[in-house]
C-alpha cells in the first residue's frame, strides 16, 4: 500500500491552470467519490482552494498515481507533482501547517484541510490512514502555530489587497466599494477597508437576498449583480469572489465604466477562481487587477521577512513527520506480531486442552498451573521476537521471514510497479530532472523483484512474502 | 560673502542628498529627518546669500544692478526648488521626492557655483524695471514648481509601472500611493503654470522696455509658448475630461523638456540676438 498526494499549487501552476480544476465545495464530495472508485484506490482526501488541488489517496500502489494524474486533465496534469508515501506525508503536513501557503502562516488553510477531511467524511472516502495523517499533520500545524511567530508576522492576503488599495488610492476615506459574491476572504477584505475609512460598502450579489444577509454581516448595501455597469462607475476598490465561470468584468465593460469614471483609478482585486475579472482589463489605464497569483508575489516578500520562523516551523513539522512515522511503523509491524501471536496462541491452547484431557483427575488449581506454564512458555518465546519485530517496525526482513517461517503470509494484491522518481520520491511530469509520469511511454508492467521504495516510506508498499 | 555662504549651502543641499538617497537603501526616518535638516539649513543659507548687500544678487533685479551672472538664475531655481519640495514635504510627507531634488538641485548648483560666469550685462533701459524683477522671480518659482512636478511625474510613471506589472521592487514600500503622487504633480503644475504665464506675460513687458518688441521670435519664446501651451491644455484635460496619471505624467514632462528647451535658448540667445532681448538676462 502507499500513500500518494497528486496535484498542484500555487507554486506549480498559475492561476489559468489552477481555475480549471476548481471546483465548487458543493461537488467536491462526488469528486472524491469518483476519486475513490478509481481501481486501487482505498481512501481519498481532496483538497481544493484557490491555491491549490491536492488529491491525497491510500492506494494499492504507486502506479495508481497515473489514474489519480489524468483526473487532473491534460492541461493541469502536466504541471502537478505526485508525491508517494514519506513525501506525501511531509507535504501534508506543511500544507496544514500554512508552510506551503502564499501567505505562510496564514490561518486559513488549516480550517480549509479540516473541512476537506469532513467533506471526505460524510462523502465516505475517508479511512483510518487518511485520517491518521490528517490528525497528525493538523497537531502538528497547531504545534507550529502555538510555538513560533510565523502566524504573528502573517498577513493574509486580504490584508495584502488592502495595503495595495493605499498604495493605490492613498487614503480609503469617502472611497467606495463593492463586494462581488460571498467568499470569506473578500468579506475579511472588504471588512478591512471599511474599517479603515471607506464610505460606503457595496454588497453585490445575483441573489439578492444573500446580498442583503451578506451587507447585514458586513455592514454594508445590498444591491443586485445585475447592476453592476452603474457599479463599475462608482467604485474605487471592487473585491470579486463569485462562483461565476466566466468573467464577470471583461475589459469592454470596464473600458466603458472609464470614461464614465472620468479615468478615477480603479482596483480590482480578484479572489476566486475561475477569475472573475478579465486579465486583459489591467491593460487599461487607471484599471489596476490583482488576482491570486499577483498578490503571491506581494506576499513573497512578507515571506522572506519571516524566514527564521519558517526555519523554526520547518523544524517542528519535521519533528512531528517524524513521530508519525514511527508511530506508522510500528503499527505496521503490529499485525504480523499479532498473527504471531494468535498462532503461538493457538498452537498453546490447542495442546493444552489436549493435554488436560489426557491428565485427567487434575484439580482446579493444578489445572490453573499447568495453563499458567503454558501462557508462560508463549511469553517467553514470543518476548524476543516481539522485541524484534517492533524495533524493525516493518521495515526489515524479519516480518516477512516471520510470516514465511510460520505461514502467517496474508493473500494481498501484487505490487504494480511504475517508474519510481530518484530519492525526493517527487514526480513531475513534465520533462526536467524529473521522472516524467504521464507524459512518456511507460513500459509494461512486469513483476517487479523488488519494488522501489522511498527511504522512509510511511506506508510502503506490499513486499512479496 | 554670498560666494561662501552658498558653497556652504551647496555642501548642506549635498549632504541632504546624501541622506534621502541613503534612506532609499536604508529605510530609516533617521535619514529623512536629517535630509530635511540639511536641505531646510541649506535653504536659510542660500537664501541669506541672495539678500546680502553689495553683490549682484535677486534682491537686487530691477533696483539698478550693474550685473548677474549667469549661474545666479539657476541658483535662485535650485533655491526655488528646495523651498518647494520643503513645502511639498511638509504638506504631503514625501521623502521619496527629497531623494530626486535634492540631487537635482545639487546637480544644478554645481555649474551655477563652481564653474566660472561671467556677468551679465543688463540694459541700461530695463535696470530699474519692476517687470524685470517679477519677471525672473516668477520664471524661478515657475520652473521649480515645473521642476517638481517633473520629478513626481517621473515617480509616477515608475511607479504606476511596478503596479502595474504587479512585481513590486525593493522600493515598492516607500513609494507614496499613485492617487498622492498624482494630486501633487498635478497641483505643482498648476502652480507652475500660473508662474509661468505671470513670467511669460512680465517677460514681454520687459522685452517691449528694452526692444520694443512684445513677442521676438526666439527659441527661448518658442519653448516657453509651447510649454505654457501644453500645460494649459493639460489643465483643460483635468478639468473637463477628468484626464489624470499616466496621460498627465506624460504631458508634464514633455512640458518641462518644453520649459527646457526655453532655457537653452536663454544660454544660447547672445549667439542669436546678441543683445538684450525679453528675458533680461544677457551677457
Amino acid at each position: 500500500m502507499t500513500f500518494i498526494c497528486v496535484g498542484l499549487s500555487h507554486k506549480e501552476a498559475p492561476i489559468a491552470v489552477r481555475e480549471q480544476l476548481a471546483l465548487p465545495v458543493e461537488q467536491l464530495g462526488q469528486k472524491m467519490k469518483q476519486l475513490r472508485a478509481l481501481p486501487g484506490v482505498q481512501e481519498a482526501l481532496l483538497v481544493s482552494t484557490c491555491n491549490r488541488f491536492e488529491i491525497f489517496a491510500f492506494a494499492e500502489s504507486k502506479a495508481v498515481g497515473e489514474d489519480l494524474l489524468t483526473e487532473l486533465g491534460s492541461v493541469a496534469a502536466p504541471h502537478a507533482l505526485c508525491r508517494f508515501d514519506e513525501e506525501a506525508a511531509r507535504h501534508l503536513f506543511r500544507v496544514a501547517a500554512s508552510l506551503d501557503s502564499m501567505v505562510v502562516g496564514e490561518a486559513q488553510i488549516l480550517g480549509q484541510v479540516k473541512d476537506a477531511a469532513a467533506q471526505a467524511q460524510d462523502a465516505g472516502t475517508l479511512g483510518p490512514q487518511i485520517r491518521r495523517a490528517i490528525d497528525a499533520a493538523v497537531s502538528a500545524a497547531k504545534r507550529v502555530r502555538t510555538e513560533t511567530a510565523i502566524a504573528r508576522g502573517a498577513i493574509s492576503v486580504s490584508t495584502i489587497a488592502v495595503r495595495l488599495a493605499h498604495k493605490l488610492l492613498g487614503n480609503l476615506e469617502g472611497r467606495s466599494v463593492v463586494l462581488l459574491g460571498a467568499g470569506e476572504m473578500a468579506q475579511l477584505a472588504a471588512r478591512e477597508l471599511k474599517s479603515q475609512g471607506a464610505s460606503e460598502l457595496l454588497v453585490a450579489n445575483r441573489n439578492m437576498q444573500r446580498a442583503e444577509e451578506l451587507a447585514r454581516e458586513v455592514d454594508g448595501i445590498a444591491v443586485s449583480l445585475a447592476e453592476l455597469p452603474s457599479l463599475l462607475e462608482r467604485a474605487d476598490v471592487a473585491i470579486c469572489s463569485t462562483g461565476a465561470e466566466h468573467h464577470l468584468i471583461t475589459r469592454e465593460l470596464m473600458q466603458k465604466a472609464l470614461k464614465a469614471r472620468r479615468y478615477r483609478p480603479i482596483f480590482l482585486v480578484d479572489l476566486t477562481l475561475p477569475r472573475n475579472v478579465e486579465p486583459a482589463a489591467n491593460e487599461l489605464e487607471s484599471v489596476y487587477v490583482y488576482d491570486m497569483d499577483d498578490l503571491e508575489r506581494v506576499a513573497a516578500q512578507n515571506r522572506d521577512l519571516r524566514a527564521a520562523q519558517v526555519v523554526k516551523a520547518e523544524q517542528i513539522v519535521e519533528e512531528e513527520l517524524r513521530a508519525f512515522l514511527a508511530h506508522a511503523h510500528e503499527r505496521r509491524a503490529v499485525p504480523v506480531l499479532a498473527r504471531l501471536r494468535a498462532h503461538a496462541e493457538s498452537v498453546a491452547k490447542a495442546e493444552l486442552e489436549k493435554t488436560l484431557s489426557a491428565l485427567q483427575g487434575l484439580d482446579e488449581r493444578q489445572q490453573k498451573s499447568v495453563r499458567a506454564m503454558a501462557a508462560a512458555i508463549v511469553n517467553k518465546l514470543m518476548h524476543q521476537p516481539t522485541a524484534r519485530l517492533r524495533a524493525e517496525a516493518g521495515e526489515g526482513p524479519l516480518g516477512d521471514a516471520a510470516a514465511a517461517l510460520f505461514g502467517l503470509e496474508e493473500p494481498g494484491p501484487s505490487p504494480v510497479p511504475i517508474p519510481v522518481p530518484p530519492p525526493g520520491d517527487t514526480v513531475r511530469p513534465s520533462g526536467g530532472d524529473d521522472v516524467p509520469v504521464s507524459s512518456a511511454p511507460q513500459p509494461p508492467p512486469e513483476p517487479d523483484p523488488e519494488p522501489a521504495r522511498a527511504p522512509g516510506a510511511v506506508l510502503p508498499l506490499k513486499r512479496k512474502g | 560673502m554670498a560666494t561662501i555662504l552658498v558653497h556652504i549651502s551647496l555642501l548642506a543641499y549635498a549632504a541632504g542628498a546624501a541622506a534621502f538617497l541613503t534612506w532609499l537603501v536604508r529605510p530609516s526616518r533617521r535619514w529623512v529627518q536629517a535630509g530635511r535638516i540639511l536641505l531646510l539649513a541649506g535653504l536659510a543659507l542660500h537664501l541669506a546669500a541672495f539678500v546680502i548687500p553689495g553683490e549682484p544678487n535677486f534682491a537686487a533685479i530691477g533696483l539698478g544692478a550693474e550685473g548677474w551672472k549667469g549661474g545666479q538664475l539657476f541658483s535662485l531655481l535650485a533655491a526655488a526648488t528646495v523651498a518647494g519640495y520643503l513645502l511639498l514635504d511638509w504638506r504631503w510627507d514625501l521623502p521619496v521626492a527629497g531623494a530626486f531634488v535634492a540631487p537635482f538641485t545639487v546637480a544644478v548648483m554645481v555649474p551655477a557655483h563652481l564653474v566660472k560666469s561671467s556677468a551679465r550685462a543688463v540694459a541700461p533701459q530695463i535696470t530699474h524695471s519692476l517687470a524685470l524683477f517679477v519677471h525672473v522671480g516668477a520664471a524661478a518659482l515657475g520652473t521649480a514648481a515645473l521642476a517638481l512636478a517633473f520629478g513626481l511625474a517621473l515617480l509616477y510613471l515608475a511607479s504606476e509601472r511596478q503596479v502595474k506589472s504587479k512585481r513590486p521592487g525593493r522600493l515598492f514600500a516607500r513609494l507614496p500611493s499613485l492617487d498622492l503622487i498624482d494630486k501633487a504633480g498635478y497641483r505643482l503644475a498648476v502652480w507652475g503654470f500660473v508662474f509661468l504665464s505671470l513670467a511669460i506675460a512680465t517677460g514681454s513687458l520687459v522685452s517691449r522696455e528694452a526692444t520694443g518688441t512684445t513677442l521676438p521670435l526666439a527659441p527661448k519664446q518658442g519653448f516657453a509658448i509651447l510649454a505654457w501651451a501644453l500645460f494649459a491644455t493639460m489643465i483643460q484635460a483635468r478639468l473637463v475630461a477628468g484626464w489624470r496619471g499616466r496621460r498627465v505624467a506624460l504631458l508634464v514632462i514633455t512640458g518641462f523638456v518644453l520649459l527646457a528647451g526655453a532655457y537653452v535658448g536663454l544660454l544660447t540667445a547672445p549667439a542669436l540676438h546678441g543683445t538684450v532681448a525679453a528675458g533680461g538676462l544677457l551677457p
